[in-house]
């Protein structure tokens, strides 16, 4: 098979020259190039994630059957209560709705939930169609909060009216549409909201513990195992803290504005980065005590996972990684993590990413690592080949394209059922990384 | 939709209609696909395929945009087959539409053809229009719709071939091998459309190729017009969408549609009308159903326990129903997502003539039908097996009812483009697997069936055994030996009414703040250090602060015996909390007796984990055991994560206490009663509380007086007097035991039931004590002043990735080369200090420098020149690197 590489997508590529510092500019932040075969998603699905982990919330899906579909309870946020948001909820429009208008038949589903299942909150999610067909879910939104006294809360998210980070937005400014009001808006501050965290396999427990540890207690987590009533409090915390920029830094903004509460951004992947961001958070808002027991609590975690590590290291010896994530936070963490396992990253793409973040990416990677933006199945294919990729870390999409090239594969999206963040998540991370580099199946292939 | 709730679809038994379309592409040889939709359509449905068949699934897509919604997205899907064949090379494309490009109303063929005129050397590639509109039916049509495009689409060679054109739906990659073999065996010529055996199940060969190699070619494909016959094996897709009917009215070609061959008389039918064609049947697939045929003997009586709920595609349970009616298993509750013609009509004679056997009544057949759906059906005809897709797991997990999966989508276990059910053995394996499901799940559960059934009722009837602890006569495994439970029960303050009330201590830990109930009386509040009554406490401890506390109390009061549960709220409703804590005290100390106190909702659920922990003794708080009683005196209860109100509520709690409390006092746990006596509402209920509890196994009960709590629904309740308390008591002394000195603690009491010393270990207290002695180490600390004030240029706060010129924003940190120290994030808009400064372009760098005026430098990915003289004018320091945060700053701070 020859390069297939596209015309239209050579300056989205960038291969590392040694003694450049990220001087060239990616080209991203666009459409996708039609019939390249992005791994990209669309506006719907950025404000189904970030919206969906509020547990106790009816998520309708107005539109034809395939977006409620492929988003049913495909991702691993948990709960501590209700399970409602595991639940597909669907109008379900037929071929007569096309033609006629939906916008009835959300009312009647709307009417029947707030009366049967007394709802309390309701998103409706408005998909490709349901703009081109006419029906304002706006006003049918409106009608229904002030006919039940709930909230309805509209999310038009039309796919091809941006990307998934338009997406993102929708679900954050239906969050402030939500807690805009909220009572506790004039309580005094105290705590921290963590924002941008979806609870995957319980990972915003394990931050909540960390904090607990050395006193801190958390308000309000948006969205990651949320519920309607703790979110109304979110607006009574001291100061946000966000997790994955690229879905809630918007939140953290108008939150900012509104409620005059201020953020800053964390991450939780990795050693370092876990211990840096609870010492953050204890510097901002604790007391001297605290941040003297966050600093001795970070000290004993980190030794123990370098100790952890640390026999690992040989099994790592002379690996090269490919990472392929959504967004460039999770990949310049993914570079650093490697680098603490020893791995050298020699391919890293990201579906949504910035120019900073290529900028950031390029000085941390070694002369001749390739730098892909928004990229498709066969650039990853040649690029990993040609790098010699020993695994790759990506979404499910991709797994089965790097089995068939040998390449071991770590799932970095959102449906794994183990935590990959803080600190049980290195752990866990260095476990899969290893087991799936040193499995033995590889051994079976011709030529090794 | 499902019946319970009619104008939306719940939990979908079905996908779209372009991934059907997709998946039937991908039986065709050098074939790709693109969606003409948002980017979004092809993604998921490349990631629900991807998941279920582990194979690479390419699907392109025309990536419409806004622009392209008002004005057309011609020249979308135009560079999107351009850029298609520059990748990938294929000979054959297929444009599915999606619903926002049928709805918008585009005309793929004449784009096609466009691009043909613009695209002369593309013309050897075969594009195919295929119109899959989601609204317009599942995945079921979408895979014929794709087929009736390519057999439209393709130029027919009608000379005569003598083959026959073999069509099938989405049957999988094993069973379509499967059919390939068996064709060969018996020696006929074919055509198989679509053949998906290899690109959805390739090998790990040596080279990988991202253009699928297997499937049918349109060469092939060509020659179908000049078959002699057509077999189509599917019966449900409607004339106007059948390739076989449009072969027959194009081409003259008869044809049958047969039933999916699943089960003996489907297979039989295929290979008869394959022997009428000219077919010869070898010996080995004759030995082949000699062997079916005998294994449903063998299995016919288990087969017979069957009522099996079957969802899916059509044409796929109808093959199923088949196997299941044939074998004696009653189809029961049958669904499938499809709006599907003649579904009820063909499928319920067969159902009802197997459930006639067995006199069963109640068969449930639907079309257009979701899990919710399902669920209501199974329950409604007491399904005890599941033949379908991994949705339907949910409903599996909920009802407990076991699950086989076969079917689109299976992706929360390996294998499901392997699976077998079409031929005499695939049919066997398909057979194996329900039978065994039934085996197992009997020989799992019959011993505890015919004990319940048959042996309890006998027990039931005789009079109970004064203790319920030593009698019941049934032996089961428990933790403690009775006599050890018999010493723990008199060392336990709260359970004997002798001398061990004032001799042994015990301590409360307050571990499960939350409730699942909420009593009229109760209002828990955590602040309140000098009430004492249950629900209150000053503090909430996690299991490893209970731990710590324990080994306080524990060396300063040797005499405790127990550590109890005791809310504030409801053990159970916290139970990771509390069995993590349980854990933890027990390893510290095997000796100590742990005690628990609930309102029992929840004990169905954990009644056994509880005897596991070694929990040996359970207050449990029955006011009433009439739900009428009930409902005014609990407001509501939370079970399932479903909230309940008046009888309901009551009779949901009333039923899980009774239950329970049979179960624990079943496995030897001493079990007491609370019963709050409530003037007006259950005084006179009380007595008979009494004795139905008696009769279930508690071994004392506990009549309580109501402490009115101000905010409370009960607040204005009229007093229950001493006197009458102890009247209450004695009446039902009669009865049973009753406790005489109950202190109605706090849920963090501590001590001897007289004497609460809780105050002394709160938390607060302890820490004090610990931090005197770090006093000194923190004072040193203080003394370290850190000196430098730096500014980061970062947007993400952990490493430096913003030019200083495009920075928004500073993190600001202290540090003095050693250590680091966060103080803020400042946003560079609020520092513009006057309208002269604001807002103009060129004064932005005088925000920047305004908003770090204090710092002594500033870190930041790049400077240029001119900042760098104005900050070096202003004494602050510029630093550029891509390092991560701590690690520039202190670099920075010990070279200032």
């Amino acid at each position: 098979m020859d390069s297939g590489v596209l015309q239209e997508r050579a300056d989205s590529i960038i291969i590392k020259r040694s003694g450049d510092h990220g001087c060239r500019q990616m080209d991203c932040e666009k459409a996708s190039v039609a019939g390249s075969v992005s791994q990209r998603a669309c506006v719907y699905c950025g404000a189904r994630v970030v919206l969906n982990p509020i547990t106790d919330a009816y998520h309708i899906i107005h539109g034809p059957i395939g977006c409620a579909s492929y988003t049913w309870d495909i991702r691993g946020s948990l709960t501590s209560d209700s399970d409602l948001f595991r639940q597909s909820y669907s109008t379900d429009l037929r071929e007569k709705d096309i033609i006629f208008g939906g916008a009835e038949k959300l009312k009647r589903a709307i009417d029947e939930i707030a009366i049967t299942k007394q709802a309390k909150l309701i998103f409706v999610y408005a998909t490709c169609i349901v703009g081109v067909i006419g029906d304002d879910i706006e006003a049918v939104c409106r009608e229904a909060e002030e006919k039940h006294g709930i909230r309805v809360i509209p999310v038009k998210a039309p796919g091809f009216s941006g990307t998934k980070s338009q997406g993102y937005k929708l679900a954050c400014d239906a969050i402030m549409n939500l807690i805009g009001n909220s009572p506790y808006k004039d309580i005094k501050k105290q705590g921290v909201n963590i924002l941008g965290d979806f609870n995957l396999a319980g990972e915003i427990w394990l931050i909540k513990k960390y904090l607990k540890k050395i006193g801190i207690p958390v308000v309000s987590t948006i969205t990651g195992d949320s519920s309607y009533a703790s979110l109304m409090k979110a607006p009574s915390a001291a100061l946000n803290v966000v997790q994955c920029a690229g879905s809630s830094v918007y939140l953290a903004k108008q939150m900012e504005e509104t409620f005059g509460i201020p953020y800053f951004r964390v991450s939780f992947f990795g050693v370092e980065d876990t211990s840096q961001s609870i010492m953050h958070v204890a510097e901002a808002i604790g007391s001297e005590a605290t941040i003297q027991q966050a600093r001795v609590f970070t000290e004993s975690e980190r030794e123990k996972s370098l100790l952890f590590l640390k026999r690992y290291l040989p099994h790592f010896e002379g690996k090269k990684a490919a990472i392929y994530v959504g967004g460039g936070f999770k990949a310049i963490s993914l570079i650093r993590q490697f680098r603490e396992m020893g791995i050298d990253t020699v391919v890293v793409g990201t579906q949504t990413g910035k120019k900073e973040d290529y900028e950031v990416i390029e000085n941390l990677v070694k002369p001749n690592t390739v730098i892909l933006d928004d990229t498709n199945p066969a650039e990853l294919e040649m690029f990993m080949r040609k790098m010699h990729a020993d695994i790759l870390v990506g979404g499910v999409k991709e797994r089965p394209l790097a089995y068939k090239l040998g390449i071991a594969f770590c799932d970095h999206n959102h449906e794994r059922k183990h935590a990959l963040g803080g600190y049980e998540g290195v752990v866990n991370f260095t476990r899969e990384v290893n087991l799936s580099l040193n499995s033995p199946v590889w051994n079976c292939l011709a030529g090794r | 939709m499902g019946m319970n709730v009619t104008e939306l679809n719940v939990n979908p038994c079905k996908c779209c209609t372009p991934l059907g379309a997709v998946t039937a592409l991908y039986g065709i040889k050098k074939c790709m696909s693109i969606l003409h939709g948002s980017q979004g359509c092809s993604t998921y449905i490349r990631r629900h395929m991807a998941t279920h068949y582990n194979e690479p699934i390419d699907i392109a897509s025309s990536s419409m945009t806004e622009q392209g919604t008002v004005f057309g997205g011609e020249q979308n899907l135009i560079k999107g087959l351009e850029n298609l064949i520059q990748q990938y090379h294929p000979e054959v494309i297929g444009v599915a539409t999606t619903c926002l490009a049928e709805t918008i109303g585009e005309d793929i063929s004449g784009i096609i053809d466009h691009f043909y005129q613009s695209h002369e050397m593309c013309r050897n590639v075969k594009i195919i229009p295929i119109s899959s509109p989601s609204y317009a039916g599942t995945q079921f049509e979408g895979f014929f719709r794709a087929l009736y495009g390519i057999v439209t689409h393709v130029e027919m060679d009608t000379a005569p071939n003598g083959k026959i054109n073999i069509i099938t739906g989405p049957i999988t990659p094993a069973d379509t091998r499967w059919l390939k073999i068996l064709l060969d065996a018996m020696k006929i010529q074919y055509i198989l459309l679509p053949d998906v055996s290899e690109n959805l199940d390739g090998g790990h060969g040596i080279q990988y190729d991202r253009l699928p190699q297997g499937g049918t070619s349109v060469d092939d494909i060509a020659h179908m017009g000049g078959a002699r016959y057509t077999i189509e094996l599917g019966t449900f897709v409607g004339e106007e969408w059948s390739p076989a009917v449009y072969l027959q009215q194009q081409f003259g070609i008869p044809y049958s549609r047969l039933d999916v061959p699943c089960g003996l008389q489907a297979v039989d039918s295929l290979l008869n009308k394959l022997r009428e064609l000219g077919g010869t049947i070898p010996t080995s697939i004759q030995k082949e159903r000699e062997r079916f045929l005998d294994a449903m003997i063998d299995s016919h009586k288990y087969s017979a326990l069957g009522r099996a709920a079957i969802f899916g595609e059509p044409d796929f349970v109808k093959g199923v129903v088949n196997l299941c009616c044939e074998n004696g298993i009653i189809p029961t509750a049958v669904i499938t997502g499809s709006v599907c013609k003649g579904f009820e009509e063909q499928l319920r004679p067969l159902a009802e003539k197997a459930a006639g056997v067995q006199f069963v009544e109640n068969i449930q057949i639907k079309s257009d039908m979701d899990f919710a759906g399902l669920e209501e059906c199974m329950v409604k005809t007491h399904a005890n097996i599941m033949i379908g897709n991994s949705d339907g797991r949910r409903v599996s997990r909920k009802l407990t009812v076991p699950l086989i999966r076969f079917g689109f989508p299976i992706h929360d276990i390996v294998g499901g483009q392997r699976l077998r059910m079409l031929g005499y053995e695939g049919s066997l394996v398909l057979l194996d697997r329900i039978v065994n499901t039934l085996l197992l799940q009997r020989n799992k559960s019959f011993r505890q069936d015919m004990y319940d059934a048959y042996y309890l009722p006998l027990v039931q009837n005789e009079p109970a055994v004064e203790s319920a602890a030593a009698g019941k006569g049934m032996k089961v495994a428990v933790s403690y030996a009775e006599k050890d439970i018999k010493k723990r029960t008199q060392e336990h303050p709260c359970f004997t009414c002798g001398s061990g009330k004032q001799k042994y201590a015990r301590m409360h830990l307050p571990v499960a703040p939350k409730c699942n109930i909420q009593c009229n009386y109760c209002l828990r509040n955590y602040d309140c250090p000098n009430e004492s009554r249950p629900g209150v406490t000053t503090e909430i401890l996690t299991p490893e602060e209970c731990l710590n506390k324990f080994k306080q109390v524990k060396k300063m009061m040797p005499n405790l015996t127990v550590v109890g549960i005791a809310g504030p709220g409801d053990a159970l409703a916290n139970f990771e909390e509390v069995s993590k804590a349980v854990m933890l005290i027990r390893q510290e100390d095997p000796t100590i007796t742990f005690c628990l106190s609930t309102n029992g909702l929840m004990l169905p659920v954990y009644a056994q984990r509880l005897i596991d922990l070694g929990v040996t003794h359970v207050t449990l708080t029955i006011n009433a055991v009439d739900p009428k009683i009930g409902a005014q005196i609990y407001d509501h209860v939370t079970y399932m994560g479903v909230t309940y109100t008046g009888e309901s509520a009551a009779g949901i709690l009333l039923g899980n206490q009774l239950s329970g409390l049979t179960y624990l006092a079943e496995h030897h746990i001493v079990c007491k009663v609370n019963i709050v006596m409530l003037k007006g509402i259950n005084e006179h209920h009380i007595e008979t509380v009494v004795k139905k509890v008696k009769e279930l196994g508690a071994q004392i009960t506990n009549i309580m007086q109501l402490i009115p709590v101000k905010g409370s629904a009960f607040e204005q309740l009229p007093l229950v007097s001493n006197f009458e308390i102890m009247e209450m008591r004695k009446t039902c002394g009669v009865y049973l035991e009753q406790m005489m000195h109950c202190r109605q603690c706090r849920a963090d009491a501590i001590g001897t039931l007289d004497n609460d010393v809780s105050i002394l270990y709160r938390k607060e207290v302890l820490a004090a004590q610990q931090k005197a002695s770090e006093a000194g180490e923190v004072q040193k600390h203080k003394n370290t002043c850190l000196k430098k004030r730096l500014a980061v240029a970062t947007k993400n706060g952990m490493w430096i990735d913003q030019h200083f010129g495009q920075a928004k924003e500073f993190y600001i940190y202290e540090s003095d080369g050693t250590e680091i120290r966060f103080v803020e994030r400042r946003n560079v808009n609020k520092y513009c200090y006057g309208k002269e400064n604001c807002g103009e372009k060129t004064d932005r760098m005088t925000r920047i420098i305004d908003t770090i005026h204090d710092c002594d430098a500033v870190l930041s990915l790049r400077i240029g020149n001119a900042p760098l003289t104005e900050l070096q004018s202003k004494g602050i320091m510029a630093i550029a690197t891509y390092d991560d945060i701590e690690h520039a700053v202190k670099k920075a701070a010990a070279g200032l």
